[in-house]
Formats: structure tokens, sequence, C-alpha cells
């Protein structure tokens, strides 16, 4: 049984558009590892072929070549499903059914037995901050809200695999910390997160590794750290640094053959000044 | 593997579905009203389709019939025609369609058609036979194919003893219809003597004789009243065939 | 095999919720209704076959028609509602199977098309039920033959009917499998069933022992292919005429709609097993 908890080898994929069954490569000889009890992000911008990898992943499209394995098998059986738990993009539920009845169906779906169901709907529920909405037809539910409810229903069995395809796809800043909250808990309870996104930001604070693809290829692979620093560049935060100050650190760092190429003051993201301003979800 | 075991599973379903409907299919058949074909594809686009697929064909016979009358007003003959015949293949077992296609083909058509040659006076008198027999012989056979829908039923082949009569003059013809109304359920009280009278009237006077008076000793006389009117035209028929008394009808004690 | 069971049921039941909340379905079984309950109002056009007759008829064709077009349009509606808003994605990326989907969506709109079929019917029954009553004193005043009515009959072409819908909706289930868009799916699965409702034609021909072998074995593979459904309706004479129904008749036609049900479910499991979701 290989470590890894999604091996893909050489993976491709032709789509037959039109009525001459042109070619289209949506996914072009791709392989990576997602390592078990990490964050992984899939990056790239759209059309490159993330949401075709994930959906192959899972069984819902077939492979045009290569290899991948899931938990262990060698494609995604019922067995594989059963312990994954998987957010589409956008996702869209039957309107009529409330939050609690949906997690429910899933969950049933998914195997729950039932002696254990209503205490594995109410912790998705918990974990995902929908305890109080949850007896409202998804019908009346904001962007943000389908989200959660979404996250519910792929983590009620209590998976080993989450798979998130676009989590924050259309939630505001508070959503999205929430959502990313809930992904680092999901990762302290030993769970493998798969995160397909394009907010780079998010995926920079939760993922430990990342993928990043583009045009169906994957352009570069590895750990966060390793791939954002810049091992030739330092800096160095200072306070009251007066022009006098600032004249003599430059001269003692030339003296040691170093060169001072920018001096900047630090800067906070947006985000977190937004955090800092917006107290609170407002929908929570 | 799987998929091939699957797939011999799924073949091997579709060919017994297939055989199985052909048995199940003999066994309803007989349930399900024929519907003549030939005969309503000249009015398929007009909401008759819906009837041959299998609902209403009561209430869409209907309503074609409806739409015939319409047409018989304005003596359009094969408009008129058409539908009546859409009426009777939507509904093969109405003794009412049959019944009126017949009569409006036997009886007003061959008028209309000598109308539209210009009238009575117009058309010569071996023409206009010509057009009472040929519409009184495709009439028959509108009556024929409803005697075969409808079990043999008796007021179809009256009427089409009185079109064979009338309009045809073959009175072999005509009591061969009478003869089978008379055999069939339900036939009327009159159907015997109209097939004696005509087989009498076509030369067949013994023969006639022979089988009203078998009819009236197996049948007739065993009714409530005796069938005193049809004992009356058999003394008559014994009386012109200058029978001996003792080959006549025994006297029963009711007769006058 | 429970667990196969189990989702079965589930998404049964789901497709169920989704389906009788649908405007459409509560359009057509009022209209389906009203057309029974008006029959009676109409049966002054009839001609000569006998009031219970037109009445069975107007009711037996508002089950047909609009049995037909929800069995056409709900499937399809409610198979590509799953694929276009991706609920599909979420239902099949859990350990649902495909043939638990399909199934699932079967018996989902079947189980709605019961209650047309047995609302229609209750209302059918009892009209012909209060006619009949006036009918038959107003034929023993005259000294007339009562006209018959079967309650047991209409019971049994009842389920007949149901049937019938099943297997319509299996056929159109099967083309949705492959189907590309919802139209193409109407308008396929529209064809395959007046094909299907015609098929007696091929079938009639091909147990008369007449014809060229070439054509005969045209004629053996189109009945296989296409479901003859005329047989399904016998409900004049289950109705009013039940002595003249072979005592199997209803039994075989039901085994004969079951085989096919069967039949066309498993090729839609075959073809959506290589659909992409």
């Amino acid at each position: 049984m290989t470590s890894a908890a999604i091996s893909v080898r050489h993976l491709t994929k032709d789509f037959r558009v039109g009525l001459r069954g042109l070619k289209l490569r949506a996914v072009d000889d791709l392989t990576l590892e997602v390592p078990r009890g990490q964050v992984y992000g899939l990056l790239g911008p759209n059309g490159c072929g993330k949401s075709t990898t994930l959906k192959i992943i899972l069984g819902l499209v077939t492979a045009t070549a290569g290899e991948i394995s899931i938990l262990g098998q060698t494609y995604a059986t019922a067995e594989a499903r059963r312990r994954t738990g998987f957010l589409p993009e956008a996702p869209y539920f039957h309107k009529f059914l409330s939050g609690r009845e949906l997690v429910r169906y899933c969950a049933r779906l998914s195997g729950v037995a039932p002696t254990q169901l209503d205490q594995a709907v109410e912790e998705a529920l918990t974990l995902t901050a929908m305890t109080e909405a949850a007896g409202r037809p998804i019908g009346t539910y904001s962007k943000g809200m389908l989200q959660r409810i979404g996250l519910a229903q792929a983590i009620v069995h209590d998976p080993e695999l989450v798979i998130l395809d676009e989590p924050t796809a259309g939630v505001d800043p508070v959503g999205s910390v929430a959502i990313g909250r809930m992904i680092q808990e999901m990762r302290s309870r030993g769970k493998t997160i798969v995160l397909c996104s394009h907010l780079l930001g998010q995926v920079e604070q939760v993922c430990d590794r990342v993928a990043i693809m583009d045009r169906g290829k994957l352009v570069l692979e590895g750990r966060v750290e390793e791939v954002l620093s810049r091992r030739d560049r330092h800096v160095i935060t200072v306070e009251s640094l007066t022009p006098a100050a600032r004249a003599a650190a430059e001269a003692a760092l030339a003296a040691h053959g170093a060169k001072v190429t920018s001096v900047t003051h630090p800067r906070r993201s947006l985000e977190d000044l937004f955090q800092e301003l917006v107290k609170g979800s407002r929908d929570a | 593997m799987r998929s091939l075991y699957f797939g011999i599973l799924t073949a091997v379903f579709w060919v017994l579905a297939g055989t199985y409907s052909e048995i199940s299919w003999r066994t309803v058949r007989p349930c399900i009203p024929e519907i003549g074909r030939r005969d309503i594809e000249p009015t398929l686009g007009q909401g008759v389709l819906l009837g041959i697929l299998g609902g209403m064909r009561t209430v869409i016979a209907d309503g074609t019939w409806v739409r015939s009358y319409v047409l018989w007003e304005r003596k359009d003959r094969p408009g008129c025609e058409t539908l009546m015949r859409t009426a009777c293949a939507l509904d093969p077992r109405s003794r009412y369609f049959w019944e009126n296609t017949g009569y409006v083909m036997g009886y007003d058509m061959a008028h209309w058609e000598v109308r539209r040659r210009g009238g009575y006076a117009k058309v010569p008198a071996d023409v206009q036979e010509h057009l009472y027999r040929s519409y009184a012989r495709r009439a028959l056979e509108v009556l024929d194919q409803g005697v075969v829908n409808t079990g043999g039923n008796a007021a179809l082949l009256i009427a089409a003893g009185q079109l064979a009569e009338m309009k045809l003059k073959d009175q072999l013809l005509s009591a061969r219809y009478y003869r089978s109304a008379t055999e069939s359920r339900n036939a009327p009280w009159y159907a015997p003597y109209f097939c004696a009278r005509n087989l009498w009237e076509a030369g067949q006077r013994e023969e006639s004789y022979r089988w009203y008076r078998k009819i009236w000793e197996e049948k007739l006389s065993k009714s409530e009243d005796g069938a005193p009117d049809d004992l009356k035209n058999l003394r008559e028929m014994e009386q012109a065939l200058h029978l001996p008394i003792i080959q006549r009808i025994p006297r029963p004690a009711w007769e006058k | 095999m429970k667990a196969f069971m189990q989702r079965t049921t589930w998404i049964t039941w789901v497709t169920f919720l989704e389906a009788i909340r649908q405007r459409f379905f509560a359009f057509l079984i009022v209209l389906g209704g009203a057309m029974v309950l008006s029959s009676v109002a109409f049966r002054f056009m009839d001609f000569g076959h006998g009031e219970l007759k037109f009445v069975a008829d107007f009711g037996f064709g508002g089950m047909f028609l609009f049995g037909s077009v929800l069995g056409v349009v709900m499937t399809a509606q409610l198979f590509f509602s799953e694929i276009d808003n991706r609920t599909a994605l979420t239902l099949l990326a859990k350990p649902v199977s495909r043939a638990e989907f399909l199934l699932g969506k079967f018996f989902g709109t079947w189980l709605v098309l019961a209650i047309f079929v047995f609302v229609l019917s209750g209302l059918l029954g009892a009209v012909l039920w209060s006619r009949s009553i006036e009918l038959n004193e107003l034929a023993e005043k005259m000294g007339r033959l009562a006209p018959e009515f079967s309650p047991g009959g209409l019971v049994a072409f009842a389920l007949l009917q149901w049937l019938r819908l099943g297997v319509v909706i299996a056929i159109v289930l099967t083309i949705a499998s492959g189907a590309r868009t919802f139209l193409y799916a109407v308008v396929v699965g529209a064809l395959a069933v007046v094909a299907g409702q015609l098929q007696w034609i091929a079938q009639d021909v091909l147990l008369k022992p007449e014809g060229s072998v070439w054509y005969r074995g045209v004629l053996w593979v189109t009945s296989r292919l296409l479901p003859n459904l005329e047989q399904f309706n016998i409900g004049d004479a289950l109705v009013l005429d039940p002595t003249s129904v072979p005592a199997n008749a209803v039994v075989q036609v039901a085994i004969s709609g079951l085989i096919y049900m069967v039949a066309f479910l498993m090729l839609g499991t075959a073809l959506f097993r290589r659909r992409e979701i």
C-alpha cells in the first residue's frame, strides 16, 4: 500500500469536441502525489485541468491514459469513495431539502450506520457552523452557507480524504477565513485535504504543499515554504530607523560584501486589515 | 469481464422481452378491437393518430363522425366517406358507424353523384342504374367488414340485405344476408320472412318454403305466440305450391 | 445487497420528493381529473356505444395521454436536473453506483406516476360506479339489459397502465443516459413511445406466416428493439366486458412489462456507466 493518499502517474485526458471530434487535451501527462495528513493545494487558472483531474481521481470521468491510486486502491472503487469526501465547485443541492436533511441523506448514501447517524450529522453541522441554519430549506441559503453545508455533506461520514473544489468561490473574506479554519481543523484531526483553488492568499495560509497547473501540465510542485522563499534575498525589520542609522547599516553591510537593494515599510495584507475591521461573520 | 457478462445478460433480457411479448400479445389480441390501418391513412393528420396510439378511441371516433356529418350536409362525397370509414376503423365494434356508413354510401352517395352529373333529367337511366349498383357494392363491402368486426350483428345483415334487394336488385344475395341475420343473435322477427320472400321471388320457391318451414318449426313456433303471421305466410306458400294436405304443416290448435 | 437497496431507496425518496413538488405534475393531474369528471357532461356526443364505454374511454384516454407526457417529460427533467445542476457529481462521488442512481431515478418517478394513475383511476371508478347505478335502475324500469361495470377490472387496468408507464420511464431513462441534452431525450423518448405504441402492427404482421424471410427477420428485430405498448390498452374489455378477457391476460401482460423494464434499465445502466459526469 502506498503512503500517498492520492497518486497520479502520467495522467492524460482528451475531450472530443464538435462534430468532427477534435481533440482537446485537458490534462497532459500529469504526475503528482498527495501525502497523507497534509493539506495539498492544487492551483492554476480557470480551465487548466484542476477539476478534470479531481473528477478522474473520483471516477466521474475516465482517463485517456495514465494511472491513479486513491487511498491505496487502483481506481475510485466504492470503498475508496466511502473513505473520501467531495465538495464540488459551486455546489447545488435540492432546494426543497433542509440543510440537516441533505447532510442526513448524504450520510446514509455514504454508509453511516443508523445508530451513529444523528451524532455524525450534528458533528458535521457543528464543525461547519451550520447548526442554527440546518432546519431551513437550502433554497434560502446564501452562497457562503451553501459552501458550508456542502462541506458538511462532504465530511459527515468522517472520511480520510477530503477533496474541496473551489470551496471559497463566491464567498466573502469572512466566510473564506471560516472555511480556512475548518480546513485547518480537519488537518488537525489527521485528514488529508486536497484544496483546489485560485485564491492564492488562502492556499498559502492553509496548505502544506502546492502544485501549480497550467494548460493541463504540472509546472511547479513542492512545500509551500520551499516554493515561495527566495534563498538569495533577506528581510530585516527595523524600528526607529533614522537616516544616519540607515547609512551606517548600509556601510557595515557593504563592508561584508552585502548590498541593500530596497528599503520599504512592511505592509499588512488587505485580508488582515479587513479581518481586523470587520468583527464577526455576517452570515454565521 | 464484468462488463461482458453484464452485456450478455442485457442481450438475453432483450430477446426474452421481445419473445415473451409475442406470447402476451397473442393472449390479449382478441380483447383489442382491430384498426383498419388503410382506412385511417388519409386522416392521420387530423387528430386521429392519438386514437390509434391507444387513447380515447371512442371519443375520437365520435368526433370524426360528427365532422363527417358536416361534410354529409355539404354532400362532399370523398370527405364524408373518408371520415366515416375512419370512424369505423377507429371504433370497429360500433354497429352504429358501420350501419350508417353503409346507408350513406349505398343510398345518399349515388344520389349525390347523379346530381353532380346534372340531375335525374340529364343522366340516362342506365347510367343511374350503374351508379346505384356500384355504390351499393361499395356499401356492401363496408357492411361486410362491419359484420366481421361486430361478430355478425343482425342489424348490419338486415341493412346489407335491404341494399342487395333494393339497389343491386339481387334477391338471392339479399336472401343470403337475411338468412345470416336469422341465424345471428338478436335476429329481428321479420328476418326469416324477408329471406323466404326473396328466395321465393328469385324463383327458388320450394327451397324458400322448405327453409321457412324448418325455421318456423324449430324456432318460431316455439315463441310465445307461435308466430301466427309466419304460419299464415307459409300457408299461402303451401297453396301456391299446391302441396297435398299430408305434406303441409299440421294444423296447430290455435290456428284459425 | 442490503446497502444497494438502502441507497437506491434513499435516492428514490429524494427523487419522489422533487417530482411531487413539480407544478407540471400538479397541472397534469388536475387536467386529467377534470377530464375524467367532465366526461359525463360530454356523453351526449356518444353514438350508440353505451354511456359507460364513452365515459371509460374518456378516462382511459386522459390517463394514456397525460400519463405518457408526464412519463417522458418528467423522467428526462429529473435526470437532467441532476446532471445539469451537478447534484449527480456530489452523489456519484459517494459510494453510489451508476445503477443505484438510475434505479433511484426510475423508482422515484414511477412512484409519482403511481399517484397519477391511481388518483385518476379512483376518480374514474367513482364516475363509472355512480353512472352504472343510475343506468342499472333505468335498464330495470325499461326491461333492458343492464350495462356491466367491473371495479376489479378497473384496478387491473390501473395496474397495467402503471406498468406501461414504468416501461415508458425505463425507455426515457435509457435514452437520457446516452443523451447530451434534455430536449434530445424528450424528443427521442416521445418518438420511442409512439413507435412502441405502434409496434403491434409489426407484431401482427410477424404473427402471420406470410412474407419473405428477410422481411420477417426485420420485423423480428423491430419487435425486439421496441416494446409492444398497445398490449396494455385492454381497459375497455377489463372494465366493461371482463368475461371477454382471458384469465391469464393481465398476468402475461404484466410479466411482459416487467421484463421490458428490466431490459431497458440494464441497457440504461450500461450506457450511464460510460457517461462522463
